[in-house]
């Protein structure tokens, strides 16, 4: 079977261990609790009949108190960039985090998501911008761990743009 | 750096797991040949609850956490260089056995030969540092909402603000395209706002008033702002002022409507209508009624008013003829000042009961010494009068030889002074007034015919009040107004049945008695209007005669009762009675000789 290492990057409180929880375990929960250090988690999808492994690595979010470690990184197959649609902020730190993580592993695939779609109307990051994401390369989706909206999406498409750039079968750790 | 012996051990072994113990860590050697990871020393009892009983001493990389497995993988470097280099592996999260989770971080370290990795549970001390982790970034959360709550009402705000701009601006635009002239005064009387055609209509600009306090900014005259100040303090219903001249390039009238401002009653709300045209209509009416400080509008009166105009604009000698007190003098004042020489003086004289030389050296001035008390050369009338106009009143009483130097006067357009030879040009303008029947005068001898033919160019013949009643009603209403002015008492109108009593007197006096009957009841009054009983008693006690009949003047003998009468009620002081009978001293002292009665 195929493991692919996926990395959860964003800044914190975006939502990313909300996710990974929604698509391993189908649970949320509204009270926050801040992620030091790493949590990996796995779950299968399958793309095109074949079962992918996804081994999330579910990282701290990054702000002054904690900087992602490149080490984190290594040997990724893709990432997942995580923006919490509310706070403009969280936009420029996935921006930051797109260049470490390039640095670190190359040109491997990543999708991003801005979260909290179930308040879309106090998004702070507007669609001119999501535009010029999209222009750069990004793949932009909405979601809502919350709700589960986009989640299974999210992991899915992130699964198959692995799948497709690396055609031979190997196991990645 | 501190280089350690390759037989590295501790020799008590006790020792050794009581470290490992106090420190809940699990120690490997790492197997050069094997590359395994060979536990050292007793693993804390969570080790084993993880791992499981089954496994032995050697670390299984299959059952390890993808975590560790890539960390090892990366720790490699560290135990193939230098002695005592460590690398921390960052902390990671692991379930454990009974359904929790547990925070675990490793440690790479090689002490001389030996190749070390140290697995230790993140305790307390990790606890309370995600504690402030959390508490961190739990209150930039809380900050980030607050912000965005406040930026939220900015927002809000500034949208009102322009919702608020946008309905100002309308009022505004509706404001100046009604071309409405308005004011706005705060609670200090300071001026916040003005509309264009406020300012067009007061001569100013905007810089010019607002933020300034009224009283300062607006350009009107002292009382006027006195009584607009009165209307703003005032809690009446009754807020209009004016109509108010404002003074400039453009002279104009306004009316001021002072309005509380609703929202605000301390502000106040001026709007300005513009009553330039509607006060000259009302001027141009008023003047009908009116001509300098004459007043009347009998068809005699309009009359008067333009044969005065007329006579204004030549420069001849006239001769104003009157009975007493119907307003010669200001007769001659209206000619003078409706006439080319009204910037020069006007001068009166009453040439009644002087003596010729006191006539003489009044009209004419006198050089010192030229009689018993003339201790400075003192010039006379005439020339006092130059340019201008001088007004002889009662000319028939002059004296023949005063008639004569006259005469002289107006034909040669120069006096001499008394005691002097050599004359002196004057340039004015002579008007004369007289109750006399001068023609009558003539027969009798006692008036030069050529001197009545050079003042009598011009003419102007007043009619006694009595024949222009319809005047007594305008005439009192004016003198009320003046009297109550000038005494400051507050008296509106007269009372119907007074005024039918004004309008019933005969007047022997004319207006100047009307007057005096005006300035008898203002003192009288106690009301806001003048009653019948307020009325001098000589009007009181007349009988009242039909509104439509015809006035018949009394005979002289009636006249002589009514002087003497006067002087009786007045204790035999010739002034008190003059003024009781509505005459000027000189008339009346005239009068007494005319009608034969001894003042004593």
């Amino acid at each position: 079977m195929m493991q692919k290492k996926i990395c959860m990057l964003g800044g914190f409180a975006v939502g990313k261990t909300s996710l990974v929880r929604r698509f391993v375990s189908n649970v949320f929960s509204d009270h926050y609790r801040t992620t030091i250090g790493v949590t990996v988690e796995k779950k299968s999808v399958k793309v095109d009949d074949r079962d992918v492994t996804l081994v999330l690595w579910d990282l701290y979010g990054e702000d002054e108190f904690q900087r992602v470690r490149d080490s984190y990184l290594r040997g990724s197959a893709g990432y997942i960039l995580v923006m919490d649609g509310t706070r403009k902020a969280t936009l420029d730190t996935a921006i930051a985090l797109q260049q470490t993580a390039a640095k670190a592993v190359g040109a491997v695939p990543f999708v991003s998501i801005i979260n909290k779609a179930d308040v879309r109307s106090e998004w702070e990051i507007d669609e001119g911008v999501i535009e010029q994401l999209r222009e750069g390369g990004w793949t932009v989706l909405f979601g809502s761990a919350k709700l589960g909206q986009g989640v299974e999406e999210l992991f899915v498409k992130l699964a198959t743009q692995i799948v497709q750039t690396s055609p031979i079968p190997s196991d990645s750790l | 750096m501190k280089s350690w012996p390759d037989n590295l051990a501790l020799h008590n072994e006790s020792l050794f797991n009581a470290v490992l113990s106090t420190l809940d860590m699990v120690v490997f050697e790492r197997e050069e040949d094997s590359a395994e990871f060979r536990l050292q020393g007793l693993p804390p009892d969570w080790w084993c609850m993880w791992v499981g009983p089954a496994n032995g001493t050697v670390l299984d990389l299959g059952q390890c956490s993808p975590f560790l497995r890539d960390y090892l993988v990366g720790a490699h470097p560290i135990w193939g260089g230098q002695s005592g280099v460590t690398e921390k592996s960052g902390p990671w999260t692991e379930p454990d056995r009974q359904g929790g989770t547990m925070t675990l971080e490793a440690t790479a370290l090689s002490i001389g030969s030996k190749k070390l990795l140290l697995i230790e549970r993140l305790g307390s001390g990790f606890e309370q540092m995600h504690a402030i982790v959390q508490r961190a970034r739990d209150k930039m959360l809380a900050e980030d909402v607050t912000a965005k709550s406040h930026r939220k009402a900015e927002t809000s705000l500034m949208g009102q603000l322009e919702a608020s701009e946008r309905t100002k601006d309308d009022a505004l635009a509706l404001l100046q395209h009604l071309r409405l002239a308005a004011l706005v005064l705060d609670e200090r009387g300071c001026i916040t706002f003005a509309s264009d055609r406020g300012l067009e209509m007061l001569g100013l600009v905007a810089k010019q008033v607002i933020g300034q306090v009224w009283e300062q900014a607006l350009p009107f005259q002292r009382q006027d702002r006195s009584m607009i100040r009165e209307v703003i303090d005032a809690s009446s219903t009754d807020r209009t002022v004016g109509p108010l001249y404002i003074e400039g390039p453009h002279p104009s009238w306004v009316e001021l409507e002072i309005h509380r401002d609703p929202r605000h009653l301390g502000r106040q709300i001026v709007v300005l209508s513009d009553r330039t045209e509607l006060h000259t209509l009302r001027q141009a009416l008023s003047e009908q009624a009116s001509f300098h400080d004459l007043v009347g509008k009998s068809p005699t009166m309009l009359r008067t008013y333009q044969l005065v105009r007329d006579v204004a604009q030549v420069d001849t000698t006239v001769l104003i003829e009157g009975e007493t007190g119907t307003g010669k003098e200001l007769i001659a004042r209206a000619i003078h000042f409706s006439s080319a020489r009204k910037q020069k003086p006007f001068i009166a004289t009453n040439c009644a009961g002087l003596t010729d030389s006191i006539l003489t050296s009044q009209l004419f001035g006198h050089k010192r010494g030229s009689f018993t008390g003339a201790v400075n050369d003192q010039q006379g009338l005439f020339e006092a009068a130059e340019g201008g106009t001088l007004f002889l009143d009662e000319i028939g009483d002059i004296p023949p030889q005063v008639q004569t130097a006259l005469l002289r006067v107006l034909q040669e357009k120069e006096i001499t002074r008394l005691g002097e030879a050599k004359p002196r040009k004057v340039d004015v303008r002579v008007v004369a007034a007289t109750h006399h029947n001068l023609s009558e005068d003539v027969v009798r001898g006692s008036f030069r015919a050529d001197l009545l033919y050079r003042i009598r160019i011009a003419r102007v013949q007043l009619s006694p009040l009595r024949e222009r009643r319809e005047d007594i009603p305008l005439l009192a209403q004016s003198f009320l107004g003046q009297i109550c002015t000038a005494t400051g008492k507050r008296i509106e109108r007269l009372n119907p049945d007074a005024l039918r009593l004004l309008m019933s007197h005969a007047w022997p006096g004319n207006v100047r008695e009307l007057k005096s009957a005006i300035e008898f009841a203002v003192i009288s009054c106690k009301a806001k209007e003048v009653l019948p009983i307020d009325l001098p008693p000589e009007i009181i006690s007349a009988p009242v005669i039909p509104s439509s009949s015809v006035w018949i003047p009394l005979p002289n003998r009636d006249e002589k009762s009514r002087f003497l009468a006067a002087l009786s009620d007045a204790k035999g002081n010739r002034t008190e009675a003059a003024r009781r009978l509505g005459v000027s001293r000189a008339t009346f002292y005239r009068r007494l000789v005319e009608l034969d009665i001894d003042p004593r």
